[in-house]
Formats: structure tokens, sequence, C-alpha cells
């Protein structure tokens, strides 16, 4: 638990539920209480708090367990589940790539209302995608898409004392007549009443990892090395659990037969063992040749894979925070694991000054750790002890990890800081949109909605502009640096 | 009539004597009898003999024997001469320096070797340096050292560090081109050899190069001043791998090859914002003189 890990929490709280949650999560955060305690601490009264809590229960965002005294319990937070909120247009996105809008909206509307049942959730999509559409139809699609992403694994039940195992992924059954007659206006309770489904964040990690690791290795080779690694991964499901370190044996000729019948790929297929070649022979160890039997066969080396990736991270850190030569000098000291600061200036071609100077800098800042050894002979010669350095690789992800918290929390900030900065010129044109968007549909006249856009002057009209351009930025740099955290957060799970 | 017979029997002699002497000059690996036999063709042997006789014997040339051939070196004479006109402790400091040679020797061997203290000692390198007979050449193994050689030897590239150092500094920029140079020609010789076609694992052979490739190359640039090996280069390219931008791997002579890669991850969010990168990150907090609220830095990218 770190120090801006729950100062990024309390904002994602408060951009989602508002205040009061956000206070009664930060109390959580502190320690697991109960009801009384929350209430204590925060000053809330016991209503308000009352429905935080259940709004967190609601979202997953944290758990109970009853006390041993039977009548109490003691809530606690789900940290991950919190920041995992921050993932969500990425989950969204990745099922509008996968499969068709249908399923996004459903995506998003879980997303949205936490936890719903089948049917529930199909009606609330439903009303929502009704336009220029035949009930009947849409209802069967989604009914459909909700079995895929149930099967797909995306979707999970929500566990209650009984549930089973094998029950996780079944899919319900859902009365599509029913729900057609609740969205008339009748009030039957659903086939599926009480069975509740919730994201599977697992299911969509799985996802997002194979996607880095392609992208990496198209980015490292070329595109059809990176179609040959895809391939590869999505063979490994067949045999492999999906977060071992090391696949299971997976035989080249099934993922040769792929590239055969999808015919996309004519350049791999033509070199097919070349490019797996290329593959192997690298250094990073991305795939293994294990067996021989039936054309060979190859295990994936996830783990080694995100350590190489995570070393790239790192180094592109020291890169950007110092210069090109101090990242030269932190990939010696990682080639070499342990190395003589003299044996540094020599391979590094600069002067002893600059090397001093940089080994120090990176030293102080814990990228480069030191280690002394001291002669044990009495011997009173010149070199009496030498000096190593040396990388603690996890050590450094973790403060690496702290420090994506903090440049995210701050950047956070600043877009809500830029807003409140913004906050007259941003009524004011929400305002105007209202107004316009309300006389749109009384039929007002082309004349009559332009006085009223031009309520917003040019120079106003500028400046909106500029916080759009703004916001959006700061917007796409909260989602790149949780990139990086969910690289890093690979790494610690493989570790 | 006789005086001037032994006249030009002289100024014959003395001329002679120049030719061979410029013959060794020339030559500083030696001449041999053939040499100078066929330099002067219509010399007699006795005449020639005595000459050189003469001249072993005033210190100008040095007898050798090299593979069973007799060698005659020119030896320069301000190392014969410095003799003349210095006292003994000049002319034991003056060894001890000469046996050092291109590698120099520092003051406190010298001072050690020669039994002079320092007051001594000190005065006698002044002279020898104002006599330039004697030279102080900083090393670049530590700053504020000098070494002291024979005026005219070129001091050896461990005291110099070699093409790398100008007097001492370190030239960074040098290696900074040179560097940039080396990647260049790797990353070309990527896109070509994938340009050419073929399938993938004969275009990444086709992408590794030598450092004897590379030495080519650089040498053709006509980029450096100073003569540079295929060593140096090797250690340039080298650079070029530890920036990530090049692996490297022995092929079955055991020689380095060389070829130009990519990475795997493009810019990472960590670093395309200012938090991550920030120099001053340790002294921002939210309620802190440096904030993200107000912070300039942020304000730049912003407005970037
Ligand atoms: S907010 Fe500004 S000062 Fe603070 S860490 Fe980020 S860049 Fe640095």
């Amino acid at each position: 638990m770190s120090l801006y890990q729950g100062k990024l929490l309390h904002l994602i709280l408060l951009e989602r539920f508002g205040p009061i949650v956000a206070d009664v999560g930060k109390a959580l955060f502190e320690f697991p209480r109960s009801l009384f305690h929350v209430r204590k601490t925060t000053g809330f009264p016991l209503l308000k708090v009352k429905e935080s809590l259940s709004i967190l229960i609601k979202f997953n965002l944290a758990s109970f367990k009853l006390n041993h005294d039977g009548t109490t319990a003691t809530y606690r937070l789900i940290i991950d589940n919190i920041l995992l909120m921050l993932r969500y247009p990425k989950f969204i996105n990745l099922i509008k790539m996968k499969m068709e809008d249908e399923a996004e909206t459903l995506v998003e509307e879980l997303l949205y209302k936490g936890c719903s049942t089948a049917s529930e959730l199909i009606i609330k999509t439903a009303t929502r995608l009704k336009e220029n559409k035949d009930i009947g139809t849409l209802l069967k699609q989604l009914k459909d898409k909700f079995a895929s992403l149930v099967t797909a694994k995306y979707f999970i039940r929500l566990k209650n004392a009984n549930t089973q195992e094998q029950e996780l992924f079944a899919v319900p059954t859902i009365d599509l007549k029913q729900l057609s007659s609740i969205m008339n206006g009748s009030d039957e309770t659903p086939a599926d009443e009480s069975i509740y489904w919730t994201l599977n964040p697992d299911r969509f990690h799985q996802d997002l990892r194979d996607q880095l690791v392609v992208n990496a290795v198209t980015n490292k080779f070329d595109e059809n090395t990176g179609e040959l690694m895809r391939i590869f991964l999505q063979q490994m499901y067949i045999r492999t659990s999906p977060w071992v370190p090391v696949s299971n044996l997976i035989p080249v000729l099934e993922v040769k037969d792929i590239v055969k019948k999808q015919k996309t790929h004519p350049q791999l297929l033509a070199f097919f063992d070349q490019y797996v070649n290329i593959l192997e022979q690298d250094g990073n160890n991305i795939i293994q040749k294990a067996g021989e039997a039936s054309g060979g066969s190859f295990q994936i080396e996830m783990k080694k894979i995100f350590t190489q990736l995570t070393w790239e991270i790192m180094e592109q850190l020291v890169n950007e925070k110092f210069d090109t030569k101090a990242s030269r000098i932190f990939r010696l000291v990682k080639c070499r694991r342990y190395i003589e600061p003299e044996e540094i200036q020599h391979l590094v071609m600069m002067p002893s000054k600059e090397v001093k100077r940089i080994t120090y800098q990176l030293f102080e800042e814990n990228f480069v750790l030191l280690n002394e050894l001291k002669r044990s002979i009495t011997n009173s010669g010149p070199n009496k002890s030498f000096t190593l350095f040396y990388i603690q690789l996890t050590q450094l992800v973790r403060t690496t990890l702290e420090l994506s918290y903090k440049t995210l929390f701050n950047i956070m900030t600043r877009r809500h800081h830029e807003k409140f900065l913004n906050k007259r010129i941003i009524d004011k044109k929400q305002r105007v949109d209202t107004i316009s968007m309300g006389m749109r549909v009384q039929g007002a006249s082309v004349d009559q909605l332009t006085d009223i856009e031009e309520m917003i002057t040019p120079p106003e009209a500028e400046a909106l502009a500029k916080i759009g351009k703004m916001m959006k930025k700061l917007n796409v740099a909260e989602l790149e640096i949780d990139d990086t955290i969910f690289l890093l957060q690979m790494y610690l799970a493989y570790e | 009539m006789s005086k001037t017979k032994a006249e030009s029997g002289e100024s014959s002699a003395s001329s002679i004597e120049n030719v061979i002497v410029q013959l060794a000059k020339e030559k500083p690996s030696g001449i041999s009898n053939d040499d100078i036999r066929n330099a002067i063709p219509d010399t007699p042997l006795e005449i020639w003999t005595k000459i050189i006789n003469k001249l072993l014997k005033s210190g100008i040339l040095e007898l050798f024997k090299d593979q069973g051939v007799l060698l005659y070196k020119y030896k320069d004479p301000s190392k014969k001469t410095e003799i003349k006109g210095s006292d003994n402790e000049e002319k034991v400091v003056y060894k001890i320096i000469e046996e050092a040679g291109t590698k120099g020797i520092w003051i406190r061997d010298i001072r050690v070797k020669s039994n002079l203290n320092m007051t001594q000692l000190n005065k006698v390198l002044k002279s020898l340096e104002t006599k330039k007979y004697i030279k102080a050449v900083k090393s670049v193994s530590a700053s504020k050292k000098k070494v002291y050689m024979l005026y005219d030897l070129e001091p050896d590239s461990s005291v110099t560090g070699g093409a790398w150092y100008q007097d001492q500094d370190f030239e960074s920029e040098f290696v900074d081109v040179l560097n940039q140079q080396c990647h260049r020609f790797l990353e070309e010789k990527r896109e070509t050899s994938i340009k050419m076609g073929g399938g993938p694992l004969m275009a990444r052979n086709r992408s590794y190069a030598t450092a004897s490739d590379v030495h080519k190359f650089i040498s053709e640039l006509g980029i450096s001043k100073v003569q540079l090996s295929v060593n140096d280069i090797e250690s340039i390219l080298y650079t070029v791998v530890l920036d990530n931008k090049a692996e490297r791997i022995l092929n079955s002579s055991g020689e380095y090859l060389y070829r130009a890669i990519k990475t795997f991850l493009p810019t990472n969010g960590i670093v395309s914002t200012t938090c991550g990168i920030c120099p001053i990150e340790g002294r921002c907090a939210e309620n802190a003189l440096i904030n993200p609220k107000t912070c300039k830095y942020i304000t730049d990218w912003l407005s970037d």
C-alpha cells in the first residue's frame, strides 16, 4: 500500500461517485473498519455512510466480513478493483474490436451498473439501442451476445456461498418473450432473478497482455512475425492455463495450418520456417524449442518476455530522465550484472568525470545499487576494498509503480484544477448547449438557433477549444500511464 | 697538384659520407651493406668501409644484426650530444628516462631509481627539458600525473589514450559522431537488406556487418583526422550495442557481427508525461510550493 495509491483512489472515487463515497473509501483505505468506525472517522450521517458502503459493495470495490459477534461486519476496500476503473475505456475498446457494437454496449452498461442480472442488462441495453430497430431481433441479438461474453469468460457470475465452480461461466436461462413483455411495461420477475453478473478483469487482462506482446514483437521484427506470435498465443490456450510463466508445448505444424487456412499473410506462409527461426533465435528467448516430434514444438516464455519489456521501460526512463549516456551506462550494468566503476568508463567510451557524475546520479535515484566488497586479508595494500555496481529490477519496478501512481494523481489533479479554473466558461457552454437542444426539439428556426449559439463569443469559443484540447491531452496521458502500470503489474505477477 | 688530388679525395669522401647518412636516415629500420653498394656503385669497397667505420665510431650509425645480416641504423645525434655539456646526474636521469621508452616514467619512479632528492631531480629535469632532450607528457590514466620521455618519442597510446584523446581530454563529440555514423551504416544495411527481398532469414543475415566493414566505411567518410584501427571501431560499435540500437553475435570464426535492431516498445506512458521524468519530483506534492496544479512543466507540456 502506498501513499499515492491512496490519494489516487480518492480521486477516482470522487470522479465517479462524488465526495461522500470518496471519503468513505479513504477511511477504508487506511484500515478495514466497521460501519460505526467509518461513521466516526468521516463524520457523515449513518444513512449516507450506509449508502456509500452499499455502492462500493455493489461495484465490487469493497467487501465485508461478519465479525465474531455475528451482528457487526468489517468492511475492506478492494484496491485493485478501484484502480481498474481507469482501465474501463480499454476494456470497452477491446470488446469493440473483437465483437460487434451490441457487445460493446452490453459491456458499457455492465460497467456502469457494477453488477446486474442478464435480463436486466439486456433490457437496459435494448432500451438504449432500440431506435430504428425491431425489438424482437434486437433482444435475440443481445441474448446471443451476452451468451458469448459469458462463454468467452468476459463476464463472470457473482459468487455467493453456494455457487459452484462450474456455474461461474454457465449461461443463464433468458426468456425472450418475457423480456419483450417487460419492455412493454409488464412487471413480471425475470427467470434469472438473483443471478448476478459482473466483469471478469482477468480475462480482459489476458487479452491486453497478448495484445501487448503481439505489438511488441511487431515493433521489433515486422508484421509477419507479429502475426506468427499472435497465432502462437492463440494456440497456447488450448493446452495451457493462461497465467503460467512458461507455456506447454505448441506444435509448430498446428500454427502453420492456421496460417495456411487464414490466407491473410502469404509472406508468412511462404517463409514460415524462417519466421519461426527468427523468433526462436532472438536473444530475448521469446519462444523456445522444446520438442522435436512432428516438426517441432515450442514453448512461449511469457515471464521472460515481460522481464525484457520491463527492462525496456526502465531504460527509457533513464534515457528520458537523464540522457542517452546514462542509459548506456545503465544497460552496461544490466548486461554485466556486476561491474566495477573503472571498467564502465572503458567500455562506454566517455570521459571519466562524466561517468562518475552519471553513475552517482543513477545511484542517488536508486537506478543502480552499490556493493562494497572488502578484501578479508589484513594487508595494508592500496586496494583494500572494491565497489561493484548492480541493478535490482524488482525493487526498481516497485518504485516506478509508485512513481506512476504519483504521476497519474498529478495529472488527474491538474485536470480537475483546470476544470475548476475554467468553470464559468464551461458552465456557460453547457447552458447554451442545453438551451439550443431544447429549442431544436421544439422546432426552432435556424436563425433562432444561431442566435443562441452566438451567445458564446469568438474569444470564448477559442478558449473552449483550447480547454478541450488540454483535457484530451490529459485524458490520453492518463490512459498511457495506465499502460505502463499494466506492464509493470504483469512483471510483478510473473515474478 | 698532389694537394688538389688530396683535396678532391677528401671532398668525395665527405659526399659519400653524406649519401650514406641520408640513406640511413630514410630507412630507420637500418641499411645493409648491399643497400650501400647499390647506392654508390662506383666507390671502391675499402673507401666506404672506412667511412662506415668512422661513422660508427662517432656514433652517427649503429650496428645491428638482424637474421644474420648486418644493418646500420642512423642514430639521432641529439641523443648522443646530450652527453656533452651535461653533468653526471643529468646523464643518469636521461638514461632512466630513455629506458622507459614510449610509455614514459613518473617522477616518483625516477627519484627511486636515481636516488636523487626531489630538489635535485627537479633541477635536472628542468635542465633536460629546456635543452629539449626530454619532455613531460600528461597521462590520461590519472589527471595531474605527468610522465617523462625522450623529446622526440611519440607517446604510447596507453599514455595518450589513443585515438579518443586530444591532449589528455577525451573527445566526446568525436566518439558521438562515430557512434552515430556506425549506427547509420548498420541501419542502412538493414534497410537495403530488407528491400532486396527474399526470406526474412536471408534479410537478417545480410544485415550483419563486421567491424572491418564498418571501419572501411568510416575511413572512406574521412571524418576522422586520426588513423582509426579496426579495434577502435569495435569499441565504438559496442557503444551502439549498449545504446540498444544494435546487437552483436559471434560468428563461427570468433569474429563479432553487428546488426541494427529495433526495440520492443514505442515510447512508454510514464516517460511521455512530465512527472515520470521530472527532476524535482521529490519536492513536489499536492499542497507544497511545487505542486501539480501550478506546475510549470505541465503547463509547458500542455501548450506544446
Ligand atoms: S507536477 Fe510538475 S513538479 Fe510535480 S512531479 Fe509533475 S512535473 Fe514534476
